[in-house]
């Protein structure tokens, strides 16, 4: 460090104190109206709530956001059932309809359940990988 | 609904005839089942022509009931296939309409629930696929059999796994038609049941002041149903559109 720098440093160092009182009283102006503003701001919100939780119509809107995510979760969980189910029949017609037709009786029926079963845990897997929401 | 079957759960799902036709040996009677069809029918075309004769800027119920159901269809068509898929809207929205208002006629007593027969669900499942397979086939040609090969996958594991993604295909009708049929079966049925319950309770002497109970579940069950009604119409709208998805961008 030079010894303009230093002398600078120093000069700052004695500037402070003579700064400081008029910034802290500034400062401590601005807090005031800050504390009042945001107590202002805070009582208005609380009133504000207070009355949004009173009314029937928020109530009614909080019991439909509610019932609505039921709804969603249910559709979804009879969704991966059917989808799921309907994978095992499927596997288990098409079992049956080759052994009729081919004279083999349990052989393809067993290999095309147990694919169908295969085929319903895609199913659902591909179900259960989207995000609810996206549906696509 | 006649009286000596009213504590049958069954009976609501008797499909009579009205006029019996019998053209070339084949029953095609006018039945309870096609004139409900006709009555949602009438009823959809009927919201959407009055909903929107007037084209006011502030609507009236009728019209916003109509632009809530294009606009609710409309961002579901376009979140589930893009700007390809909007070409398929108004065959979505017809179905949405037509599930929707057979769910929601059927649950006014006294009507016929048409979606309760699996011969209605699986026609409409079976137009869905049909449409997705044979747009699928003059879209994309081939290339539509890339949705039973899954990307990414070793050759070796090919044998086993196409045949899966044909089952998992195949399995969409029948899901997509079991689905809608089993939940309104189920939910009438039910329904049918908890009501049958309050008459005999009500005609057992000193249990009859049970009889509130399921009287009070069976308004539950009205509600929840509704719920289910509209719930399930949304699914097929959108399972449809995910399908048609498929036919559009094959090759997941």
């Amino acid at each position: 460090m030079t010894e303009r720098g230093r002398r600078q440093d120093q000069n700052r160092q004695q500037q402070k104190p003579e700064q400081d009182p008029r910034q802290d009283q500034s400062r401590e102006r601005d807090d005031e109206g800050l504390r009042a503003r945001l107590d202002k701001l805070s009582n208005a919100l609380d009133a504000q709530r207070e009355a949004a939780t009173s009314s029937d119509v928020a109530k009614t809107e909080q019991d439909g956001a509610s019932a609505r995510a039921t709804a969603t979760a249910m559709a979804l969980a009879i969704r991966i059932l059917s989808e799921f189910v309907a994978a095992v029949i499927v596997g288990a017609l098409i079992g049956w309809g080759i052994d009729r037709v081919a004279g083999t009786t349990p052989a393809f029926l067993i290999i095309f359940l147990l694919m169908g079963a295969a085929a319903g845990f895609w199913n659902v897997y591909r179900i259960a990988m989207k995000p609810p929401g996206s549906a696509s | 609904m006649a009286e000596e079957n009213a504590m049958d759960p069954i009976h609501q799902f008797v499909i009579k005839p009205i006029v019996s036709l019998h053209p070339f040996g084949i029953d095609a009677s006018f039945t309870n089942a096609s004139l409900f069809m006709m009555i949602v029918v009438l009823s959809a075309a009927a919201l959407m022509l009055l909903g929107t004769q007037s084209r006011a800027l502030v609507p009236s119920r009728l019209q916003s009931l109509a632009e809530m159901a294009y606009q609710f269809v409309a961002s579901t068509v376009h979140m589930a296939g893009g700007h390809d898929g909007m070409r398929f809207f108004p065959f979505v929205f017809t179905l949405f309409l037509f599930v929707l208002f057979c769910n929601l006629i059927g649950l006014v007593p006294y009507t016929f629930s048409v979606t309760s027969q699996i011969t209605v669900t699986a026609a409409l499942a079976l137009l869905v696929i049909g449409i997705v397979i044979v747009y699928g086939l003059l879209h994309n040609g081939t290339r539509f059999l890339k949705l039973f090969v899954p990307s990414g996958v070793p050759v070796a594991l090919m044998p086993l796994l196409v045949p899966i993604e044909i089952i998992s295909f195949l399995s969409r009708p029948v899901s997509l038609s079991v689905r809608l049929f089993a939940n309104m079966l189920a939910g009438h049925i039910t329904l049918k049941v908890m009501g049958g319950f309050v008459v005999s309770l009500l005609g057992a002497g000193a249990f009859s002041v049970l009889a509130p109970l399921p009287f009070a579940m069976t308004i539950v069950l009205t509600a929840f149903e509704l719920l289910v009604a509209v719930l399930q119409a949304y699914v097929f709208a959108i399972l449809t559109c995910v399908y048609l998805n498929d036919a559009v961008h094959p090759g997941h």
